[in-house]
């Protein structure tokens, strides 16, 4: 699998990361409008192309997939420029700006008849897989309500840089701040709601403390959405405020709940007992501990296996994309997945961030 | 004749203002991020009431703020810098800012061009004095107490240093490309570790704090220590010299401790602080355990240690501030006096790594 990337920014060290990783894939050639970007990527990777414009890139080097990781208002074109040029599409998150570009994006990729998948790799790590092997046994048995969380920390970093400019890219997106982090959210609560209008309530604010502390700062912190779908409910809970930074899903089912723990890589299920009496409050937590023990034992045994690393999921995800160019088989990430994330993200930016700009 | 001094609310940039003044340099620009929080720049200013201080808030990577930056200057500072992050994020904060800045200043038009000089300066052209660092360097390959003076050739392998290394050596080349292509007049400073009351406590060159534990890897190599006042007279200094053509120096002061005296006044003088000893050989050793690793598990570690980024940043060196005393610098705070103030400070304020 020949492999190019456009945009040369922090994320697309993971991509080259991962993709070299990949049996049968390598990164042949990387784009970046600016000179400079793409110089320090293929310095630092010993990656032999380098361009500043991509239909030279894709003329000269020929690849079978585009990664783009450049900025979601670039996604678009550089999507239809792709699929012109022959080449699957893989695309950072957030898709786009807007919903309709997403929609532009999805039909451009299918009337090319080539394949697209988005970057939800924390669906493709360990615990991720192992909840859907839960739900697809019935372990669960019917999904009732989920609850997903994301924590994020504006203090230090990358989010410090969104906190103290104003004019970042991040900024400037719709969403702002939670456009850049709602699709880990959202594309995990797609496969519990099947509607194709569910109700969705959203409320966003600052922070009380963060607003004392930061004076004027007018960046939204705190997101709170609740989505209804006719079988099951979802709770959406983004915080830059709460420690410690939290990466969670909980799924309650009609037979368990699954808790699901994407920092630490666990997935513990919290059953019904059938003890009596105070026998029944004694033993869920010998249970619960087991099940971290395990899931313990298991990191450590991947550790070992050198399958621990941060974008692991990304490496799978990856994995199953190239398989599906191979095979000709549906990609890993469906359309329906990509349309109900970007839709529902447009609805709550238009409760949060109502006006002309959302 | 105007100045402007980018990064100018920095920890260096504040003292180099302070300093610009000192020497009876009253009309300069002072470039930064936000200036409704450039407090001390407001109390330097307050304190040379005669002097035309300018807060100009803008980002380097705007061509439009580098264009107003640039508009009727004829000597430039540049300290502003990436200090952290990706690669990426220091190549957009470092080189690629850089580069807006000079392309701001090629293109400004004739009417902006630098007015005469107006006292005992002598600039014809405009004159950009560039901040970088001793990063540059390329000392892997040096013997232990080789001597590193202006004379060392940089480094062949940025791509294997730090982050940080590499865009400063980027940032130098790409000034070079510039100043070839344009004709200003160019001086390079190469400061060593620069350090004072509100900077960081320690540099990677005394060690690394891992969890509770701070590895001290240092020992007694010298370090290159620039007391932050030290430093920006040495920048006024070196920057403002008539006729300097392109020059480089290195800045350092005198009487340089080494890394475990340093540790050792820390402890004395700040705190008491867990901290094991590491010898070269076996932090050699381990950097190639752990670059092994991170080669055979495809990354699961960082290769924060390779034995090339140990040598470069452990391997102990020898220092020379000859060129820099040439020019007429003299050390402002003596090494001791600097370190009692830093420490001093660290101790009511205990927070930075």
């Amino acid at each position: 699998m020949k492999v190019a990337i456009v945009g040369c920014g922090k994320i697309a060290d993971a991509h080259v990361e991962e993709i070299r990783k990949v049996h049968g894939a390598h990164v042949a050639a990387v784009c970046d409008i600016e000179p400079l970007m793409a110089e320090q990527l293929a310095v630092r990777y010993g990656i032999p192309g380098q361009y500043t414009d991509l239909a030279a890139m894709l003329d000269a080097e020929k690849p079978d997939v585009l990664h783009i990781t450049a900025p979601p208002q670039t996604h678009l074109a550089l999507t239809r420029q792709a699929v012109a040029a022959g080449c699957d599409v893989f695309l950072e998150k957030p898709v786009a700006l807007h919903h309709a570009d997403v929609q532009a994006i999805v039909e451009a990729v299918r009337a090319a008849g080539k394949k697209l998948a988005v970057n939800y790799w924390p669906e493709f790590e360990v615990q991720a897989l192992e909840l859907r092997r839960l739900l697809a046994d019935g372990v669960l048995g019917t999904p009732v309500h989920v609850e997903s969380f994301y924590g994020y920390n504006l203090a230090d970093g990358y989010g410090l840089a969104i906190k103290q400019d104003p004019n970042h890219w991040v900024r400037r997106m719709p969403g702002q701040l939670f456009q850049n982090i709602l699709d880990h959210m959202l594309n995990k609560i797609a496969p519990f709601i099947e509607d194709d209008e569910p109700s969705i309530s959203a409320c966003a604010y600052i922070n009380a403390a963060r607003a004392v502390e930061s004076g004027a700062n007018d960046l939204l912190d705190e997101l709170r959405v609740t989505i209804r779908g006719s079988r099951t409910s979802a709770y959406v809970t983004f915080s830059a405020n709460a420690r410690p930074v939290g990466h969670t899903l909980k799924v309650y089912g009609t037979a368990n709940t699954a808790y699901v723990d994407y920092n630490a890589r666990t997935l513990v299920l919290e059953r019904g007992q059938s003890f009596p009496s105070a026998l029944g409050r004694l033993f869920p937590p010998f249970l619960v501990s087991r099940d971290y023990r395990r899931q313990a034992m298991r990191n450590l045994g991947r550790f070992y296996r050198a399958r621990f690393h941060y974008f692991d999921g990304m490496r799978n995800l990856l994995t199953e994309f190239y398989r599906s160019i191979e095979t000709d088989s549906p990609s890993p990430i469906s359309s329906r997945e990509i349309l109900f994330v970007s839709s529902t993200m447009e609805k709550i930016f238009q409760q949060v961030y109502p006006g002309p700009q959302a | 004749m105007k100045i402007l001094v980018t990064g100018a609310g920095g920890f260096l940039g504040v003292h180099v203002v302070s300093r610009l003044l000192e020497h009876g340099y009253t009309d300069i620009r002072c470039f930064v991020r936000d200036a409704s929080k450039a407090e001390r720049l407001r109390e330097i200013a307050e304190a040379y009431p005669a002097a035309q201080l300018e807060l100009r808030s803008g980002n380097l990577n705007s061509k439009a703020d580098c264009a107003a930056a640039v508009d009727g200057i004829a000597l430039i500072f540049h300290l502003a810098a990436g200090m952290k992050g990706s690669c990426a994020d220091l190549f957009l904060n470092t080189v690629i800012a850089s580069r807006t800045l000079l392309e701001a200043l090629e293109a400004r038009p004739p009417e902006a061009s630098p007015p005469e000089a107006n006292n005992d300066l002598s600039i014809e052209k405009t004159r950009v004095v560039l901040i970088s660092s001793f990063g540059v360097y390329g000392v892997a390959a040096l013997k232990r107490g080789a001597l590193v003076s202006e004379d060392t050739p940089t480094e062949p392998h940025p791509e294997l240093r730090d982050p940080y290394s590499y865009a400063k050596l980027r940032q130098e080349q790409l000034f070079l490309e510039y100043q070839q292509k344009y004709g200003f007049e160019l001086v390079v400073v190469r400061p060593g570790v620069i350090y004072g009351p509100g900077g960081g406590h320690f540099s990677s060159r005394v060690g690394l704090q891992i969890g509770p534990v701070f590895f001290h890897l240092g020992g007694r190599n010298l370090l290159p220590l620039s007391y932050v006042e030290n430093c920006a007279e040495a920048i006024v200094v070196a920057g403002t010299i008539p006729g300097a053509g392109t020059q480089v120096f290195n800045v350092h002061d005198d009487d340089l401790p080494t890394a475990a005296q340093y540790l050792r006044q820390y402890k004395k003088k700040v705190k008491r602080i867990r901290s094991i000893r590491l010898p070269y050989f076996l932090t050699r050793l381990g950097g190639g355990i752990l670059e092994i690793y991170h080669r055979r598990s495809l990354g699961q570690l960082p290769a924060i240690l390779t034995r090339y980024k140990i040598a470069s940043e452990w391997g102990g060196n020898r220092f020379s501030n000859k060129k820099l005393h040439a020019t007429g610098w003299r050390q402002l705070i003596s090494t001791p006096d600097a370190m009692a103030r830093t420490f001093e400070y660290f101790r009511q304020n205990p927070v930075k790594h």
